[in-house]
């Protein structure tokens, strides 16, 4: 690394081909960046001064061009104009300063009298054009290919969207498959708590038995009949409205009198209270 | 408001100025290609339709790469003059100026400012002037080999 390198460009050779696109890019702005010290009066240099000017200039350009686009992105454009490079250059050249910097946001400041544009104007007034040395090889036939492949192009997705975005995902058919969830879930406006009559998709996780929901499918008339003894409270536990219902031994009729529904902390069974009653009688 | 024709007039110069500073650019080849610019402007999010700003952001790093090569080139002149102060004071002048007027009858130049065809940059120039811009470079220090020392000793 320390050994001096001509800058002719007959002298110049890659020695290994580069297969990284990254290091293809660094090879030819090293080629530049080489170029331009030429310019100016090296003829040797050293490879490791070489290369970390070329880094040097790489990132340059792209703090450049990266604060720009965010001054764009903050006046809320995604294409940035001339003002926002303008921008940028004032903010890469504080350091070394130009004319005019301490005045930069005064509220009559104008940003195309700017000093830098004035400079960089003078540059390319006065240097010579230094035409790249090397023929590079045409990346747009790449990026054509590449154009025709993607299916989402310009065309189908209309302007508004940048090609540089992949494609959308396919929607695909819109099957009841696509209602359906992994686990069986269903919405809650589907289930049988509104429904009342579904019992398919039920989504068992939240429920610990079966049972919980359901409703009978039509709902009868309740009758309350409260007897004087036994001196049982009636609370809303099945079992003491079972007491209730259960000490008049008068054969009812089988109708189902109540259902209580219970908590769901408590265990949970379909209680129909006329079986009941029938083995009530036998403790009582 | 006595002074809006006149900032009127004003910004119409210098958008004329600028238009033809960018006009200008379109018949400018920046060293760096058109198509390296574009790549980075698409790795860093610049979109931009305008070819014209992309020249000038390529003229721009031109431009730095230049200031910081043209500082890089001063400090390697200044560090040769130094040398070459110390020379001519150790060598005897009167010989000096026999070998001097001798090389130029043969139309050869002043062996000593040949040094100016061997300018290279080097790491120290170069972190020299990159500190000036802001960029701390920091290098390790070279070392000597253990076969050069083993060959010194010898």
């Amino acid at each position: 690394m320390r050994k001096s390198r001509s800058k002719r460009k007959s002298n110049i050779h890659l020695q290994q081909p580069t297969t990284n696109p990254r290091d293809f890019q660094f090879m030819i702005t090293k080629v530049a960046v080489s170029q331009i010290c030429k310019s100016v009066g090296f003829r040797r240099s050293r490879v490791s001064a070489l290369e970390t000017l070329t880094l040097v200039a790489t990132k340059y350009l792209e703090t450049l061009v990266k604060s720009a686009a965010s001054f764009s992105n903050a006046a809320s454009r995604t294409q940035s104009n001339i003002l926002d490079l303008t921008n940028a250059l004032h903010d890469m050249s504080l350091q070394v300063g130009f004319m005019g910097a301490s005045t930069l946001y005064d509220h009559n400041n104008c940003l195309l009298k700017s000093s830098a544009l004035e400079s960089l104007s003078d540059f390319v007034s006065s240097t010579n054009e230094i035409p790249f040395a090397k023929p590079i090889e045409r990346a747009k036939e790449r990026e054509s290919e590449e154009v025709n492949a993607v299916p989402g192009s310009f065309q189908e997705r209309g302007g508004h969207i940048p090609e540089w975005l992949p494609r959308f995902p396919d929607v695909g058919d819109t099957n009841e498959n696509c209602d359906k969830r992994v686990n069986g879930e269903q919405l809650w406006e589907n289930s049988s708590l509104v429904l009342g009559c579904q019992i398919d998709g039920f989504e068992e996780k939240r429920c610990g038995s079966n049972n919980v929901g359901k409703l009978p499918k039509g709902r009868s008339r309740i009758k309350f009949r409260v007897n004087n003894g036994g001196g049982t409270r009636v609370g809303l536990n099945v079992i003491s409205c079972n007491n209730v219902f259960g000490q008049s031994k008068d054969e009812e009729e089988a109708e189902p009198v109540a259902v209580c529904e219970k908590s769901v902390k408590s265990e949970e069974k379909q209680i129909l209270v006329y079986k009941r009653r029938k083995k009530r009688c036998q403790f009582l | 408001m006595n002074h809006n024709p006149q900032s009127s007039d004003g910004k119409h110069d210098d958008d004329s100025a600028l238009s033809d500073f960018l006009a200008s650019l379109m018949d400018y080849a920046p060293t760096i290609p058109d198509e390296l610019v574009e790549h980075y402007l698409a790795k860093s999010g610049f979109q931009c339709p305008d070819v014209r700003l992309i020249r000038l952001v390529a003229v721009a790093t031109q431009k730095f790469v230049a200031e910081v090569a043209s500082d890089a080139l001063q400090h390697c002149k200044a560090r040769q003059a130094a040398v070459v102060k110390d020379k001519r004071e150790k060598q005897q002048k009167v010989i000096y100026l026999c070998l001097l007027s001798f090389l130029i009858s043969f139309g050869l130049s002043d062996p000593l400012l040949e040094q100016d065809k061997r300018l290279i940059l080097t790491m120290d120039d170069l972190s020299k002037s990159l500190r000036e811009v802001g960029i701390e470079i920091s290098t390790l220090p070279l070392y000597i080999s253990l076969h050069v020392l083993v060959s010194i000793t010898k």
